[in-house]
């Protein structure tokens, strides 16, 4: 036995009806002993060793249940995005609103780079940068010599220097979908696809299983979880051999890895039967930093690029609709033999006739094989409507929401893709809370930037870049967002048995804040300082 | 070096595909083909035909190749261009789902690659429901239209069929999937050919061994002129005052590299058999190579 620790705080936000607030929590082999004032652990033999956490409201341990690996090691490379955003070392980077200031950080970067090495960037998003087209001209005025790629936020299109594009010997002459020319018919440095992508990839060394497959983008990954207060972390579409499986197991182990990890292995690559006898068998290799056994399903594309499959009337652009990454058919086999066989699905689902599709495949499969705790979990859910949360209610579907996207995407949903009125409707939390749907909400980071507490302002707010509130009927309270970022998130990771509210026999996880969320102005929820995170008794302060 | 020439073969999920790279990877054609596909679950070869097999590689006895691809399947192509030696010809197995023109695209953009071309394989019995089912048509009917050939499986290519298909694609190639031989998979792009309805395999295999030294340029001039039909050669001449060259013929591109010079010319040549006859080819080598009558 070891032991026992009395954490002393500000206050303590538990998430437990039982007992909401508090200013003490003891806690012994990394459990919670007892909650309550000074006094809590005097029961238990009283605290060997305190705490002094009294700068700081204590809460539960942020859960973030939809997020990639890549959000760490994406920092290797250049941050070229429209958006302030901090790095895992907890340096602010300002958003780049103008090309020259994404030319002039680039030259920042490029000084500090050895001679040999290309330059690569990343996060860029030109459907923010609408006066000019980023082209290899504007990268040659950082080098002409050097090889520059930036790649966009989507992930399908990258924009080189004339050095880049000459290392696939692109040039006037080229005839390749995917290289887009000018009006001189040279290239103009914008690569879409990866088919046009690859040549230049593969030339400056861009491969991304270095930016998930490696201790140090997992390293850095844990502290992007750490500055986010988050310490139960998913890795939604992870490749998982055996080797990965080892790595992860050792490097999660250390104590200084500040997060729990669960990582569900992308359902590619094999054959239904054959994901399955994988998940499996990794399944009993958990351990409590390491859970395994999920299991990630694509179905459709997304709805900013005009690829998640979408119900009549369709897009408003007049676009066709979107594609499928996975076959309705495979999607059925796929839910079916995972239900058979006991395991967990994550499933992607942007567009509402993915949800639906997905939903329909999740029914035929309880009907073949009844499982009444599978609880699985749709994720993004950003077209379903109040119908299609009260399927998933009643088929005990849980519902992960891509909060975020009201701010970073609204505008651009309301003018380009689903028009005004579904805009207003989309991401409903308030819809799927009302049909008793287990609600979480998450970040999808690097997608945008991993941070709970502003995931829940937007949820709170529904407020778009360009200030107008998207949707008011959709906004939920702060009790609720903060339950869907704790419980909420908990519960679609099956771990609500032991984190998710602070409260005796759960793991001591914790986010240390500089204030009491349901004590700021709802406006500045995202505004609330993460000063640190506790896992299992272990204190990371940042 | 001589980029590596690389096809799709794309089609709906339970067309047939992996039948055709079933009998792709266990045929006696001489050629060190390297597979990628999705997973091995359907892939079924002779055990006297595995040399070994591992979590994401098997590796057979006629020199073929199999592998997963994984989660991406460009880092896959890029693996695959960094092994050593490379094979002679890359087939990549396009998911159920994926757009074969999209996977092709990169044989055009990477220099290390040679488009050879997209054999989309359909589903006779299933491919009417598939084009009227609004979840689905689009991507099916996108694999159709890009195919250079088309292969139908599980029926015969009945006039109704064949109507509906050259509707969908004007230029393409159309044959029952058993009729397709390995050849034609392997030249898909250099336009319709007149394909044999034989449900054997058309194609030549020709092979030369000998000690005469060749020049190169001799050598650039007999390649250029060989037989129509005889679409790829590869193998080690002997040259004249200690050079050796390294021959890799692959439809237009006729790649001669500098090695070591070899005790003996080793070449081997395949070719469509309704073009080609081994006897042929033996009199083209020793006429305009080796410049005897």
């Amino acid at each position: 036995m070891g032991k026992t620790l009395l954490f002393h705080a500000k206050s303590v936000v538990t998430m437990d009806r039982n007992q909401p607030r508090a200013s003490h929590v003891a806690v012994r082999d990394g459990r919670v002993l007892a909650v309550g004032g000074p006094n809590c652990a005097d029961p238990w033999g009283g605290a060997e060793a305190h705490v002094d956490l009294s700068d700081t409201v204590l809460m539960p341990g942020f859960v973030e249940g939809h997020a990639h690996m890549m959000a760490g090691a994406m920092w290797d490379y250049a941050y070229c995005g429209y958006h302030d955003r901090i790095d895992p070392q907890g340096q602010m980077h300002n958003g780049m609103t103008q090309i020259d200031q994404v030319i002039a950080r680039l030259s920042e970067f490029e000084a500090t780079l050895a001679p040999e090495q290309p330059l690569i960037g990343w996060g860029f998003d030109p459907i923010f940068l609408t006066s000019e087209r980023l082209s290899r001209h504007h990268l040659d005025q950082v080098s002409t010599t050097r090889p520059i790629v930036i790649i966009f936020s989507n992930f399908h299109l990258l924009c080189g220097n004339s050095a880049a594009l000459a290392l696939a010997g692109y040039d006037a002459a080229t005839n390749v979908e995917g290289v887009t020319k000018g009006s001189d018919g040279q290239p103009t440095g914008e690569l879409q696809e990866m088919a046009a992508m690859f040549p230049v990839m593969r030339r400056t060394g861009i491969d991304f299983r270095d930016l998930t497959q490696t201790d140090a983008a997992l390293r850095s990954y844990g502290e992007v979880c750490k500055r986010a207060g988050v310490t139960t972390v998913t890795d939604l579409f992870a490749t998982l051999g055996d080797e990965d499986v080892a790595r992860l197991a050792a490097a999660t182990a250390r104590s200084d890895f500040p997060v729990r990890l669960v990582p569900a292995l992308g359902a590619m690559g094999g054959t239904p039967a054959e994901i399955a006898a994988q998940a499996q068998a990794m399944r009993d290799r958990s351990t409590e930093k390491l859970r395994l056994g999920a299991v990630k399903l694509m179905t459709d594309g997304s709805i900013q690029g005009w690829t998640a499959r979408v119900r009549a009337p369709g897009y408003v652009g007049g676009q066709p609709n979107g594609l499928w990454n996975t076959a309705p058919d495979q999607i059925f086999q796929l839910c079916e033999e995972m239900q058979r066989q006991g395991l967990q699905m994550h499933i992607h689902v942007n567009g509402d006739e993915a949800a639906e599709v997905t939903l329909d495949a999740l029914e035929a499969a309880a009907r073949k094989h009844p499982w009444p705790g599978a609880r699985h979990v749709l994720q993004h859910c950003q077209m379903m409507d109040a119908a299609l949360f009260r399927r998933a209610a009643e088929l005990g579907v849980a519902c992960n929401i891509f909060a975020n996207h009201l701010w970073y995407f609204g505008d651009q949903h309301t003018a380009l893709t689903i028009g005004p009125d579904r805009a207003q409707s989309m991401d409903a939390v308030r819809d799927c809370l009302d049909a008793g749907v287990i609600t979480a909400i998450h970040s999808d980071a690097p997608v945008t930037p991993m941070g709970p507490l502003f995931t829940a302002w937007c949820a709170v707010n529904r407020r778009t870049m360009s200030g107008q509130t998207l949707g008011p009927a959709q906004c939920i309270s702060v009790e609720e967002a903060l339950y869907a970022i704790t419980q909420g998130a908990a519960q679609t990771l099956k771990m609500d048995a032991e984190i998710g509210s602070i409260q005796t026999g759960k793991r001591a996880d914790f986010v240390l804040l500089g204030a009491d969320p349901t004590a700021v102005n709802p406006d500045a929820l995202k505004d609330i300082a993460v000063l640190g995170t506790v896992l299992g008794g272990e204190v990371h302060r940042l | 070096m001589t980029p590596l020439p690389m096809t799709v073969i794309g089609g709906y999920l339970g067309a047939g595909k992996t039948t055709l790279i079933n009998r792709i990877l266990s045929g006696d054609h001489g050629l060190r083909i390297l597979v990628l596909v999705n997973d091995f679950g359907a892939i079924n070869i002779d055990a006297d035909l595995l040399v070994s097999a591992k979590e994401d590689t098997i590796e057979l006895a006629n020199g073929c190749v199999c592998c997963t691809m994984g989660a991406d399947l460009f880092l896959a192509v890029g693996d695959v261009l960094d092994r050593r030696p490379r094979p002679d010809h890359l087939i990549i197995e396009a998911s159920g789902i994926a757009d074969p023109a999209r996977i092709a695209n990169v044989a055009q953009a990477e220099p290390d690659l040679d488009y050879a071309g997209i054999v989309t394989v359909v589903d006779g019995q299933q491919v009417q429901a598939l084009c009227a089912d609004p979840l689905i048509a689009p991507q099916v009917l996108g694999q159709i239209a890009c195919g250079d050939i088309i292969a139908v499986s599980k029926c015969d290519l009945s006039p109704a069929l064949r109507q509906t298909l050259s509707g969908l694609n004007t230029t393409a190639v159309l044959t029952r999937t058993q009729d397709l031989n390995i050849a034609q998979v392997l030249i898909a792009p250099q336009g319709p050919i007149d394909l044999p309805q034989t449900p054997h395999p058309a194609y030549t295999k020709w092979s030369f061994t000998g000690p005469d030294p060749v020049d190169r340029t001799a050598l650039q001039a007999a390649l250029r002129a060989r037989p129509e039909g005889l679409f790829r050669v590869k193998g080690q001449v002997r040259g004249p005052d200690g050079a050796g060259l390294l021959v890799q013929v692959a439809g237009r591109d006729i790649d001669i590299g500098d090695i070591e010079q070899p005790a003996q010319s080793q070449l081997v040549g395949i070719g469509l058999a309704t073009k080609l006859s081994a006897k042929a080819c033996d009199l083209w080598w020793t006429k305009s190579a080796l410049r005897k009558q």
